[in-house]
């Protein structure tokens, strides 16, 4: 894999106060990479030093494949238009301005009109857009000169379900074509599209790598295992020789360094009489990992 | 002054489509018109609706065609540049605080050129509006009075656009520099209590900006000193370009300020 992106020592303070500490990370071409953390933990004010917006007090952000500022897309978290031009006009004017020549820039303006689904509304003036409308122009407007990287600020949290599931697609999309970095906090989101994750804390990053990787680090895997009745589970619980816990009908068994296997934990089962109705290996959500990160010391 | 022409394609559209165009000119205009009709019509308006006393006459004075587009430039100087100072101080700031410059200010965009295709299409405005201004004037005055020498009426015009050259200058950078509220209150600041204070004591001086106005119309009475004449035009335009110039750099300054 080709990094295309270098960040290192990002660091922003506004008078006393640190908001980004000192963030490093790499971005490699063409990957999905989420930006997750609560509230105030500095995902915008990252993302505003990676488009140049604020200048960092200190640390650099390096693209080896070119002019930053020349091949970046970015999308806010409620992004604002002028009301009085049309949705082709804005489009095309995005593309002129990151040097696409005008007799092409109108041509890439239809087409991402269209891929973003506005093929109807090019000439309707942005005054009359609706939300998910607006976050699909704001979608073509930093694409429309094909960026090598796309930034995007929380780019589904203020829309509907039917809104988000229509940029998710369109973003799934995209991600074969382009970097990805976006903030959310939106743990779905994240955990549908992504191949790196970056967790902010107070400013600092405090986890990063593959979904697969960060999951590994903070997941407390278990079985549940679910019997016919809160008698049996519980007698289950009491009698057995693995460490479980029973709460309702379930029991649930911890796994620690991949033991007890799902086949030893079946053979057991199967040598025991009891009426088992299910039984399942729980992997912790995103979420769970999320709260985990957030509470780490 | 990379985008410029796409930028300022933007700021001409922006103007034609919120009717800028139209109605500015359409103020100056009523604003030239009034003073020669008014006070042509005077005795009229007064013997209709003044409810004045039987045998009542009033001696009014003989004007000249210069009193009145001295006149219609003091309307000007009041509510046009009201108008326009209030139409275009929030170009840059209220864009900036409604987060509409952060799709803009991300791109590589120049912000020399951004500055200077507000300054053109605002500089644009105020020449329809004070043509639209000195047309309405002039005519009515020409109809009812008497006529003016051209050449020291197109030169009056030309000092009181370098005039509103200055003014738009210094609404876009305090539009620049700061919010809309405060840009409005330093751009009031600096225009109309500037007037004020030139009024009060610039006795002392010969020499500047707040002075064109005023020497535009002496230049068409044939008293004006020439020499206070070309420093107060040479040093209005010197500031004019140092305004920009400061404006385009605290606009690119202050792009941080822009919503996300």
């Amino acid at each position: 894999m080709t990094i295309l992106l270098q960040v290192t020592g990002l660091t922003k303070q506004f008078a006393e106060r640190v908001v980004v500490d000192g963030v490093e990370f790499t971005l490699e071409k063409n990957t999905s990479t989420a930006l997750i953390g609560p509230n105030g933990a500095g995902k915008t004010t990252t993302l505003s030093m990676l488009t140049g917006l604020l200048k960092p007090t200190s640390g650099s952000v390096k693209m080896l494949d070119g002019n930053l500022r020349a091949n970046i897309g970015f999308l806010p978290q409620y992004p604002q238009f002028h009301p009085w031009l049309s949705a082709l006009e804005f489009t095309e004017m995005a593309a002129k301005l990151n040097g696409v020549p005008a007799k092409k820039a109108i041509v890439e303006a239809q087409k991402t009109l269209e891929f973003v689904g506005l093929g109807n509304d090019l000439n309707k003036k942005i005054a009359t857009f609706s939300g998910g409308m607006k976050q699909r122009l704001g979608i073509s407007q930093a694409i429309v000169h094909k960026p090598k990287l796309l930034l995007l600020d929380e780019p589904v949290s203020a829309l509907d379900p039917v809104g988000r599931r229509e940029v998710l697609d369109l973003l799934k999309g995209l991600q074969l074509e382009t970097t990805i970095l976006y903030s959310t906090h939106i743990l779905n989101d994240a955990e549908e599209m992504t191949d790196q994750l970056l967790f902010l804390r107070d400013g600092k990053l405090v986890e990063q790598g593959t979904l697969r990787e960060v999951r590994q680090r903070f997941d407390e895997p278990n079985y549940v295992v679910e019997f016919s009745t809160e008698k049996e589970a519980k007698l289950f619980a009491s009698q057995s020789e693995l460490v479980g816990e029973a709460k309702g009908r379930n029991v649930y068994i911890e796994i620690i360094n991949e033991k007890p296997s799902m086949q030893e934990l079946l053979q057991y089962l199967s040598s025991n009489p009891y009426k088992i109705r299910k039984v399942e290996r729980q992997t912790a959500s995103l979420e769970e990992i999320f709260m985990k990160v957030a509470r780490k010391i | 002054m990379r985008g410029f022409t796409v930028l300022l394609q933007k700021e001409f559209r922006e103007a034609w489509r919120s009717w800028k165009f139209l109605w500015i000119p359409l103020v100056f205009a009523l604003l030239g018109m009034s003073d020669p009709l008014t006070n042509y019509y005077m005795m009229d308006i007064l013997n209709a609706i003044g409810n004045l006393p039987e045998g009542f006459e009033m001696l009014m004075p003989e004007l000249m065609p210069v009193d009145l587009l001295q006149a219609s430039i003091g309307q000007f100087q009041t509510i046009g540049l009201l108008v326009i100072i209030a139409s275009f101080v929030g170009a840059i700031s209220k864009e900036r605080a409604s987060g509409m410059a952060t799709l803009l200010y991300v791109r590589p965009i120049s912000f020399g050129a951004y500055f200077m295709s507000k300054f053109i299409v605002m500089s644009t405005v105020s020449l329809i509006s004070i043509l639209a201004g000195f047309a309405a004037s002039v005519y009515y005055t020409v109809v009812l009075y008497g006529t003016f020498e051209i050449g020291t009426l197109m030169a009056s015009f030309f000092t009181y656009f370098s005039w509103l050259l200055f003014v738009i200058a210094v609404t876009l950078m305090m539009s620049a520099a700061f919010t809309t509220v405060v840009a409005t209150a330093c751009a009031f600041a600096v225009i109309f209590i500037g007037q004020i204070v030139d009024a009060i004591v610039g006795a002392f001086w010969t020499i500047s900006p707040w002075k064109l106005p005023v020497y535009g119309v002496q230049l068409m009475r044939g008293t004006m000193e020439m020499s206070d004449y070309w420093w107060s035009l040479s040093i209005t335009l010197a500031i004019t370009i140092i305004c920009m110039s400061i404006g385009a750099l605290t606009m690119k300054k202050n792009a941080s300020m822009t919503k996300i």
